[in-house]
Formats: structure tokens, C-alpha cells, sequence
């Protein structure tokens, strides 16, 4: 069992630690666990394969997605009052069934290109099944939360994601790339917090259910 | 020389923000849409007499450069038209003079992010611009402060978000396609670098195609393909009008752009133009499908326009995944048609909003009455809209419909001609129901604006000379358009 195996299994359970989780502030707790996870990934990846430019990544990582954006959405929590549980449309132990089901899926999809021909020669290359499980577990958490904080939460999953897939298939995307993505992400995370926070002044809630008047 | 033009929107951008009078706004934001529009024509015509432009991270082509005029073309009629219409708004007290100095700077921002997008080399770059037109634009689209325009906003900037991770998936899959033949070279995901044919050849087959579907779906969601198109209608009618211009005509192409730099990418590799075609045309015809069925139910006049935008991007999808040289032509050509129409279509509705105060088609009536140049202009434009002779849309449709033909997908061609005929049935019935009848008594006559119809007719008079006479640069470029996709081979 090899360090990046191991930890790219903490990744994974730590996804699905946050369906499991039915409160919010734990949600948030668990995204930055899991980006820090993310973050000692690249950086067993950069000594590894002595990449130095990774170690930026990682650093960044660290800093942006296990610290600063848990601590803003905290903020937000907090000044807009979120009430604790995070409200599931479809019930916890229904999702952790479904999430089970996901893994699996994307072991199916893209197992044969892990253990098949010789197209990727990384040494990360088992964390690309594992990758696309968080992806599609984060997508599913958008779907089946009802808080708006649950689908930022539930994006910045994804993302988790796929930035783990990048480094599974080819150790990261070029640096001045992956520099743009983490500014895209930064400034997302702010407006959607910023709607947030309109949302939760027009409607006196966070509840995306009510989002309703819009329909054909 | 292209980091100058990009240059262009963000000064203009920052040199709105400190300004606090209206006009002053105006002459800033208007002037950085005229330079623009100059310096992108330069370009274009650069690109045209002396061939592709390749700075390193930058990258303009002659299919860049084309939809960098349509970009910069109907970004100045939209502020020119942004003007009148937030100028009237502001005189009515419904914004403030701050919302309109932001309104102004996150336009000329929403304009630097798609001209961002059209000339990236690199597709990462390219990824990150598209989302970056998102994040511009979702204050945009909830520009006002209403409870539906913040529930369109979110919405759009939500799934529009997801759709756009999935794409970038996608594109680490081809960048994970290229990686074992390329190295980790940042220049592996450069389009001039991939699409060297050797290169091409030594692509990982079944990564590319995992990739492409990503994508599809991905960048397919700003698009507005249906199944994926649920933001598209709510973001489109409660956006200012001049914003929903810009997101039907230009934001929805510089997706589709991203999607056909993909396509070419496939076409030319080992999996051959069968696959990514298949898909384009699947959606496409989804998209038209969905599209008809809603414009036939429709209620709100602006919706009914968003629905109409899904029908002519499934339009175009359809053409480039029929492909052939006519089809391809007639989708490209689509492309500027389908912008210019809808732009005017879209001033028309803005018109009869700030009339009528009302965005119900049933509480529109003797619109020829009550606004005699415009009803003309949506009248024209309606039926440009759904592919009338003489205009240019008929043409661009009918090139589609006989490439199915010469192509042998008669299924294909039978499908599309059936809901093109619900369209048309449906779009005019509704058009016919604003313009005709008698309006109530608490209707002022007369026009609102009196630069307005002059842009419109613009407009309309340029998709009716389109339809007549196909200038020799714009056929030369579109053939040479269509020879990328196919392979050099016309």
C-alpha cells in the first residue's frame, strides 16, 4: 500500500463521510479535511517525481481550499444564521447507498484504462477511478441537499475531484492553468456566497427549494 | 498585437469604476465597444490576408477571428442599445446611477472574458475564460434586485458551474491523451500544438472519446443543448434586455466554439469526425425538439426568444454533426445569422417591456399601433427568425437541410424540416397575436427611444442583404471555415 494509494482512500472516504453528515458546519469541516488531503497529495506527487511546480499547487491548496474558503463559508454561516441540519431531499441512508453505487459505476467507466493498456504510466494512476467517484458524489450532494451552502459545498466537491484526476492522469494540468482554475474557483465561491446572502434576504431563507417562480 | 486587443475591455473596466456620472460612464464603456470593434476588424482582416496569427498563449485563426466579429459586433449594438434602454430606466428611477456604472463595468468585463475565450491557444486557458463568462455575467443576470432575478442568477451560475467542471474533465482527459506522446510540456494542451498532425495520429483513442462527452455535456450546458438547458430560459428573461442579447447571440456561440475546437480535435484523430459528429447531432436535434415544444407553449415573450436561441443552437449543432462541406458552411453561417436576428429580436422585446410593462405575450396587443416602426422591425424579424425567404436564415437553413440531404441522412433532414415547421407555425402565431389586435387604454402610443429603431433596422437590413447577395469574403471564409472540418477537402 503506497502513500498516495492511501491517502487518495481518505479522499474518497471522506466524500463520503459528507453525505453521510447532517450538519452543515460538519459538512464544511469535511470539505477542508478532505482539501488538505488533497493538498498532501500534490506534494507527495511533487517529492516523488521531483516536479517543483507542484509544490505551489499544493501549497495553494492548502492555504485557499483547506483554510481560507472553509473559513468564508463559515462566515457566511454564521452572519446568515443557517439553521444546523442540512435538510436532505433524498434521506442519509438512501444516499450513502447511492454514493456506494457511484464508486462503483466509476471503477466500471475507467478501471480498464488504470489496469488495461499502457496509456497512463503515472504513478497516481489509481486515483483516477477514485477521482470521478468524488466527482459524481459531489454532483450528487447538489442534487440531493436542499441549502444553497450544501450545493456550494457539493461544487467544490466536484472540483476536489477533478483536480485529483489531473494529477492522476498526467500530475497536474500546466501550472499557468491550474492557476487560472483556482482563480475561477476563488471568485465563484465569493459570488456564490454573495448570492447566498441575497437569497437569504429576499426569501428569509437559504432553502434553494423555494427557487420555484421561474417555470414554464 | 492580440493581448492588445484584449486590453481593450479591461481598461475599459477598470476606468468605469471609479466614474459616478452616467454619461461619463457611458462615453467610456461606449468607446472601449467601439475600439474594440476596430481593432478586432484589424484582426480579422489580418488573419484573412496573411493567414493564422500564433503568439504563444494566444491564438487567433480565421475561425477565432470570426467569431471575434460577432462578438465585438453585437457587443457594440448591445451597448449602444444599453444606453437608451438603462438611460430610460435610470430617468424612470428603477436603477441608480451606481447599478448603471456596475452594469456598464461588468459588461465591457463580459465582453473581455469571451474574446478571452475565442483567442486562447491553450484550451486550458480556454476552460477558464468560458467559466470566467459566467462569473461576469451572473451579476448581470441578476441585476435586478428582484426575487426572480436572484433565483435566475443562482440557478445559472450553479448549473452553468457544474456543467463547466464536467468540461474540465474533460479537457484533463485530452490533456491525459496527449500526455504520453507529448510529455508534460505546457504546451500539451495547446491547440496549434495538438493540432499537428502527427501529434494528432498519436492521441489516445478511447481517452479522447470519454473526453469529448465530458466536454459536450460541459460546455453543452452554456450552449444551452437540451437536456442541459434548464438555466438558459430564466437567465434570458430576467436579464436586462441588452444582456439577453448578448447571451443568446454571442455568449451561446462562444461555447459552441469551445465545443467545435474539441470536434476538430476528434475529426482529426484516430477516432475519425463519426463519433463527435453522432453526438453533436443527437443533441442538436434534442435541443430543436424541446425547444419547439416550449415555443408552442410559450407565455412570456422573452422566454419564448431563450427558447427560440436553444432551437438555433440545436440548429447549428445539427449542421456540424451532419457535417460535409454545405452542411458545415450552412451551420457556420448560421452562426452570424441566427446572432443578428436575435439581437434585433431582443431589442424588440425591450421596446414593447418598456411600453407595456409586461412580459406576457396575452398582454401585448396592436403593438402596429401602438409602435408602427418597431412592430415592423419584430415583424421582419420574426419572420427572419424562423427562416423566411429572402432572409439570410433561410439560406444558412436550407444549406443545413440539403447537406443531410447529399449526405444520405434522410432521417436526420425529415426530423429537422418537421419541428423547423412547428417553429415556424408556433413563433408567428404568437408574434401575430402582439402585433395585431387593439391595446388598452393605459397604453402610450409612440416609441420608446429614438435611436432604437435605427439600430434595429440595421440589423434587420443586414440579414436581408445576407439573404440576397453573399459578399466574396464572407463565402471565402466560410469555405475556408469549413475546410478545417473537413480535413482540407472541399
Amino acid at each position: 500500500m503506497n502513500l498516495i494509494d492511501s491517502l487518495a482512500a481518505v479522499f474518497l472516504l471522506l466524500a463520503i463521510l459528507s453525505v453521510a453528515s447532517g450538519r452543515v458546519i460538519s459538512l464544511v469541516r469535511l470539505f477542508s479535511l478532505q482539501s488538505v488531503v488533497l493538498g498532501l497529495i500534490a506534494a507527495a506527487v511533487a517529492a516523488m517525481t521531483d516536479a517543483e511546480h507542484i509544490y505551489v499547487v499544493a501549497a495553494l491548496t492548502i492555504v485557499l481550499k483547506g483554510v481560507v474558503m472553509p473559513w468564508g463559508l463559515r462566515y457566511v454561516i454564521d452572519k446568515i444564521g443557517v439553521k444546523k441540519d442540512v435538510e436532505p431531499i433524498v434521506p442519509l441512508p438512501a444516499s450513502l447507498l447511492i454514493c456506494a453505487v457511484l464508486t462503483v459505476l466509476s471503477f466500471y467507466i475507467v478501471q480498464p484504462f488504470v489496469t488495461g493498456h499502457e496509456v497512463l504510466g503515472t504513478i497516481t494512476k489509481n486515483c483516477l477511478p477514485i477521482s470521478l467517484a468524488v466527482v459524481f458524489i459531489g454532483f450528487f450532494m447538489m442534487i440531493a441537499r436542499k441549502k444553497a451552502l450544501t450545493q456550494v459545498i457539493g461544487l467544490l466537491l466536484m472540483e476536489n475531484g477533478l483536480f485529483l484526476a489531473a494529477y492522476a492522469v498526467a500530475y497536474g494540468m500546466p501550472l499557468v492553468v491550474e492557476l487560472g482554475v483556482f482563480f475561477d474557483i476563488l471568485v465563484a465561491a465569493l459570488i456564490m456566497g454573495v448570492l447566498a446572502f441575497r437569497i437569504n434576504r429576499t426569501f428569509d431563507s437559504v432553502d434553494t427549494t423555494i427557487l420555484r417562480r421561474l417555470h414554464d | 498585437m492580440i493581448e492588445l486587443l484584449l486590453l481593450v475591455p479591461l481598461v475599459a473596466t477598470f476606468l468605469c469604476y471609479p466614474l459616478r456620472r452616467r454619461r461619463a460612464v457611458e462615453i467610456v464603456s461606449l468607446s472601449g465597444s467601439l475600439v474594440t470593434m476596430a481593432a478586432v476588424a484589424y484582426l480579422a482582416y489580418r488573419v484573412y490576408t496573411g493567414g493564422t496569427i500564433d503568439e504563444g498563449l494566444l491564438y487567433v485563426d480565421i475561425l477565432s477571428a470570426y467569431v471575434l466579429l460577432l462578438i465585438a459586433f453585437v457587443g457594440l449594438m448591445a451597448n449602444l442599445y444599453s444606453v437608451s434602454y438603462l438611460g430610460r430606466e435610470l430617468e424612470e428611477g428603477a436603477i441608480s446611477e451606481v447599478k448603471l456604472r456596475n452594469f456598464h463595468l461588468f459588461f465591457q468585463m463580459f465582453i473581455f472574458t469571451m474574446v478571452l475565450v475565442a483567442v486562447s491557444d491553450n484550451l486550458g486557458i480556454m476552460w477558464i475564460a468560458i467559466e470566467g463568462t459566467t462569473l461576469a455575467s451572473a451579476y448581470l443576470v441578476g441585476f435586478y434586485d428582484r426575487a426572480t432575478s436572484v433565483e435566475a442568477a443562482w440557478k445559472y451560475l450553479i448549473i452553468c458551474s457544474v456543467g463547466i467542471t464536467l468540461a474540465l474533465l474533460g479537457t484533463v482527459l485530452l490533456y491525459a491523451s496527449s500526455v504520453s506522446f507529448l510529455g508534460e510540456a505546457s504546451d500539451a494542451l495547446s491547440w496549434s500544438t495538438l493540432m499537428d498532425p502527427q501529434v494528432l495520429a498519436n492521441l489516445d483513442v478511447n481517452l479522447l472519446r470519454i473526453a469529448f462527452i465530458f466536454v459536450l455535456v460541459g460546455y453543452g450546458t452554456k450552449v444551452g443543448l437540451a437536456p442541459m438547458h434548464t438555466w438558459l430560459p430564466d437567465a434570458h428573461s430576467q436579464a436586462p434586455t441588452p444582456v439577453s442579447a448578448l447571451l443568446s447571440a454571442v455568449l451561446l456561440n462562444c461555447a459552441m466554439y469551445g465545443i467545435l475546437r474539441f470536434h476538430l480535435i476528434l475529426s482529426g484523430s484516430a477516432v475519425g469526425p463519426g463519433f463527435s459528429s453522432g453526438l453533436l447531432l443527437l443533441f442538436g436535434i434534442l435541443s430543436l425538439a424541446t425547444a419547439a415544444a416550449f415555443i408552442v407553449l410559450s407565455k412570456d415573450y422573452k422566454r419564448m426568444l431563450a427558447y427560440s436561441s436553444i432551437e438555433h443552437m440545436g440548429i447549428i449543432a445539427v449542421g456540424f454533426g451532419i457535417g460535409g462541406p454545405l452542411a458545415i458552411m450552412g451551420a457556420l453561417f448560421h452562426m452570424l445569422n441566427h446572432a443578428l436576428t436575435k439581437t434585433l429580436l431582443f431589442f424588440g422585446a425591450g421596446n414593447v417591456l418598456q411600453r407595456y410593462g409586461t412580459r406576457e405575450i396575452a398582454g401585448v396587443k396592436g403593438l402596429a399601433t401602438v409602435m408602427p416602426a418597431t412592430a415592423v422591425l419584430v415583424a421582419g424579424g420574426a419572420l427572419a427568425i424562423v427562416g423566411c425567404p429572402p432572409f439570410a436564415t433561410f439560406l444558412s437553413e436550407f444549406m443545413i437541410l440539403a447537406g443531410a440531404i447529399d449526405g444520405g441522412d434522410l432521417l436526420a433532414a425529415a426530423v429537422y424540416l418537421g419541428l423547423l415547421a412547428v417553429v415556424f407555425a408556433a413563433f408567428l402565431y404568437h408574434a401575430g397575436r402582439t402585433l395585431f389586435g387593439n391595446a388598452g387604454p393605459e397604453v402610450e402610443h409612440g416609441e420608446v427611444g429614438r435611436w432604437r429603431p435605427v439600430l434595429m433596422a440595421v440589423l434587420l437590413v443586414a440579414v436581408m442583404v445576407l439573404g440576397l447577395y453573399m459578399p466574396e469574403v464572407l463565402e471565402e471564409a466560410l469555405e475556408r471555415m469549413a475546410s478545417l472540418f473537413t480535413g482540407g477537402s472541399l
